[in-house]
Order: structure tokens, then sequence, then C-alpha cells
């Protein structure tokens, strides 16, 4: 058996990084919905780590095209980058 | 010989997996270890005891332990994995029976499952903190139920739905907490979860949104006295903690096994991980979404299932793949069914995915047929070619069988211009002329018209 490379500081950074920007990124969007329903905003973490997230962070990312947002999540290490097969092309009637 | 197959857990995930072993390869021999008491029973089912809708905890066992004798797999009870060797192939176990050594396998099927994150504030290990998980404290916790009078859910998750309808359903005073401004936020939308709440307000839930946690407070004796919240304390004798479910990958981290972004395990369609021979499935792996292709962990119970019996096949040595997911999912909360598939407007609107939307009111029988409820249902397309991407629902019947047919309408590329005119069952007592689902089509469609 052959072990596969371990690149544990880039997973970890892949972690941080999805956990914070899906933290934020879902906070912003219920900030927007909870506006629309008339409801108070989210409660999150206070400091200069949530401002940086909220102030720069978010709008950085909603600027970005979603082709650009997809390319940047396909090269996070993960599972998406394993072999998986595409769900199947429509077919012909069966008979 | 016959190959030795070892399973790490004995959830869902690990029981399939060892079903699906021996499906694929009868003489192999199969050992499951699991740290608890039993095998093969429903966790999910437990809030449906304490909320008294199911009599007993017998009712969610599914098999007993000489079922699993008589079908040759060797299930050590109350036995902890250690460690895992990918180089020797050999894990180390201690069991409480004594049992103690390294046990060689040609192949490893690691189901480790999840734990509930940690809720990080003060009195985190105080007596009456509830996690549900295990059946035989879920049975010790049932009897505690009968000596409270009032209860804190602590967040909205799918759990915390489930938790806050079984107490409040069982008359215990039951509060619910969570930092969002609507209950399952992350997941569904306000308006799909706007009559769930009104039904709690019915049932005498009092919801306490854009609350945050602070700490437990204890008395005396160890043991809970009240949630202390952004907005006040909230006295009560029992706090369910429903946090967010967490991979258990501790021991697999520790082997070198790859860990993705969600802290899942990473692992291929085989469900084969990045060490050749060692397969996971259920709560401690990550699969991508099929629609974003963005890896996603902690599903439902059927999916743990159907990941182990592909791993469990392939480690085996015969062949078989588990697909990219569409995430069909639905439950019981207050008086309402909820459900969907992939995402709605929240999720959609977070991860910045253009979509264009449909909704509408529908009814789930003839309109004049008794019990008759109405059906909302809402439906994103991929603006342009219109496929369909995500829906949401909310209703009295059928949410379940409208969240599996619409994850394979997405998953096979239908549009919303196919569910606008597609053929639907019409029987007054089980389905009313104008399918919903075909109703939120049109007014798509009428939408993007104007």
């Amino acid at each position: 058996m052959t072990r596969r490379p371990i690149r544990t500081a880039n997973l970890r950074l892949a972690g941080w990084l999805r956990r914070n920007s899906e933290h934020y990124l879902m906070e912003a969007a219920q900030v927007e919905f909870a506006r629309q329903v008339g409801r108070p905003s989210p409660v999150g973490p206070t400091g200069p780590a949530a401002l940086f997230w909220r102030r720069v962070f978010v709008p950085i990312y909603r600027r970005l095209p979603w082709t650009a947002r997809r390319r940047v999540m396909s090269r996070m290490p993960g599972s998406h980058r394993r072999a998986w097969s595409h769900p199947p092309e429509r077919r012909d009637p069966a008979i | 010989m016959p190959i030795r197959v070892v399973v790490v857990g004995g959830g869902a995930g690990g029981i399939g997996a060892a079903g699906g072993v021996k499906q694929a390869a009868p003489d192999a021999e199969v050992t499951v270890f699991t740290e608890f008491e039993d095998v093969a029973y429903s966790p999910c089912g437990i809030p449906y005891v304490h909320g008294r809708e199911i009599d007993d905890f017998a009712s969610l066992f599914l098999a007993d332990k000489q079922a699993y004798v008589d079908a040759g797999i060797d299930i050590h009870y109350e036995t902890r994995v250690t460690a895992i060797d990918l180089d020797r192939r050999t894990v180390h176990v201690e069991g409480l029976d004594g049992e103690i050594g390294d046990i060689p396998y040609d192949r490893l099927i690691v189901a480790t499952g999840f734990d509930y994150a940690d809720p990080g504030v003060p009195g985190s290990d105080l007596g009456g903190l509830y996690y549900v998980k295990n059946i035989r404290r879920a049975m010790e916790w049932d009897q505690v139920l009968d000596t409270v009078r009032r209860a804190v859910v602590v967040e909205a998750s799918p759990l915390g739905l489930e938790m806050t309808t079984a107490l409040a359903h069982r008359g215990i005073e039951t509060h619910l907490i969570d930092p969002r401004p609507w209950p399952l936020a992350d997941v569904a939308d306000p308006d799909i979860m706007a009559p769930v709440e009104e039904s709690w307000a019915e049932m005498g839930v009092i919801m306490h949104f854009t609350t945050k946690l602070e700490g437990f407070l204890g008395n005396e004796a160890g043991s809970v006295r009240a949630v202390a919240t952004s907005t006040g304390e909230l006295p009560c004798e029992l706090a369910v903690v429903c946090t967010h479910k967490q991979p258990n990958n501790t021991l697999a981290r520790a082997a070198g096994l790859e860990i993705g972004s969600t802290g899942g395990l990473i692992v291929d369609e085989r469900m084969e991980t990045s060490q050749s021979g060692v397969f996971a499935g259920g709560d401690c792996v990550e699969l991508p979404h099929g629609v974003t292709w963005v890896p996603v962990q902690g599903l439902s119970g059927s999916h743990a299932y159907a990941q182990g019996k592909v791993a469990g096949v392939n480690a085996a040595g015969r062949e078989r793949r588990y697909s990219p997911v569409y995430v069909p999912w639905a439950m019981v909360a207050g008086k309402w069914m909820i459900g969907g598939v992939s995402f709605g407007e929240t999720l959609a609107k977070a991860l910045g995915i253009p979509y264009v939307v449909g909704v509408a009111d529908g009814i789930s029988r003839a309109r004049y047929y008794p019990g008759v409820r109405k059906t909302r249902v809402k439906l994103l397309g991929e603006p342009g070619s219109l496929r369909l991407i995500g829906a949401q629902m909310v209703g009295g019947e059928g949410i379940k069988e409208r969240a599996d047919f619409l994850a394979m309408a997405v998953r096979t590329g239908i549009t919303i211009e196919d569910l606008a005119w597609m053929e639907n069952v019409y029987s007054p007592p089980i389905g009313a002329l104008n399918e919903p689902i075909a109703l939120a089509a049109q007014n798509a469609l009428s939408r993007l018209a104007s």
C-alpha cells in the first residue's frame, strides 16, 4: 500500500478559511433576508477579526463573479478533487 | 484465506459497511468495534420517544445482537479503538472486558460518526446538559424528563427543532435559543419556517432568536439551574445542547488520513480515503455537492448507511460507486413538515449562486377533502438554462416524497420549464388538481416573462 502525501498545513488553512467564510457569508445573507421580513439581524462574534470578515472578506467575495468563486472553491483540498463520476446525461426514451 | 475487514464504529455507517462486506464477500471475516453498548437502533427516533409519539425505546431497535452473530459479523461492544497503524495494518483496541491489543486487518473501514460542537461557554461540564446521541443515555434522560418543568434547547438545528417539538409535546415549558434570526436559518428560508414558528407558539414554545448563549449556570449540586444568554437568564432544570454535528476524526487524523476543509475525511466515489485499502463512510466523511461541487458533511442517517454499504462492497473487492449528493431533507417541526433539496435562497445568496425563483402556495389534497393542508413550494433555477438547482417546502403532508422527487430532478438536469408542465397524480384524498411544484414552476416562468 502507498501512503499519499499529507499536506497538513494546506488542509488546516483550508479548514480555517472554510469555517470563517461559511459563517460570515451565511450571516450576511441572513442579515439581508431578516431585513426583508422585518426581523433583527443575527448576533455573532465581535472584535477585529469579525470586523475583517464582515467588512473586507464578504464584500470582496460578493464582487467576484460566480465563475471566479467556483474556481477558488474547486482548488481547495477536499473530496471534490478525488474521482467522482458526473451525473448521467439525459437518455432517449426507454423503448 | 478470507479477507479480514475491520470496521471502526457501530452506527449507521459502520453497520451498513459490515453488511456491505458480507453481501459482496460472504466468507469475509468482519469485525466491528463500537464504544457503545448497542448497535442497530435508530438514534433519529429518540426525540419521538421523548415526545411520547413512540411508546418505548425498544421500538427503535432494528435487530438484536444475535442477528449479527448469525450473519457472521463479529461485533465488539464497549470497545474503543485508540490507534490505527496504517503501515502495519493494525488497530489498537481497549475493551471494557479487558480486551486489549493490536488487531490486524486487510481492509479498514472508518465510520466514527460525529460529535456535537463544544458550545464553548462556561458551565459546559454541569449536570443537566443533555446531548442526544446514545440510546442508553436517552433512556436515563427520559426518566429525568418526568421531573423537568422548564427546559432550554440550545440552537435551532435539525435536532433542536425535533427536541423543541418533542419537549413541548410532552408538556414541558420549552425555550429555544439561537443567535440567528429564524430557526434552521443555515438551511431553510424565513418564509418556509414561519408556519413552524406559529405552530410552536400555539404549543407554548418560547422562542428566543438573535439570542446568544453565554453560559450554563449551576446550582450547589452541580446541575444546571439556568442558561445565561445575551438577553438574560432562562431558569431551567435541563438544557438540550443541539449544536452543529462535527466529524469525529481524532483517530483518523492521528493516523495520518487526509481531512478536508469541512473536517470530514477526504474520500473518492468508492469511499476510499487518502490511504489505499482504507475506506470511510457516514458523518466522518465529506462529499462533493452535486450542484456546486463544494464538499459538504454531516448529512442524514440514510446517507451514512448508503455510504457504509458502498465502502463495505469496495472493501470486499467488488465495485460500487457513490454519487455526489443533492441532499434531499425533510422533517416534522411543530405542526408542519418542512423539507427541501440542495439549497434555498439564503444559502444560495450566501454562496453567491445566481438563481431565479418561483413560489406557490398550493394544497395537499382536493380543496374539499378533510385534512387538506397548505403546501408552499419554492423552486430555484439556474438563470438561462432554468435547470432546477434547489427547492424548499412547507406543508402538512407529502413533503418527504416531493423532496426525494426534486432531488432526482436536480440530479438529472430537469428544468423549471419541465416542472411547469409536469404530469401529476390527481386523486381527491391524496393529491390536488394542481400540483404545487408545477404551480411554483409556472410562477417562476411568469416572473421571468414579465
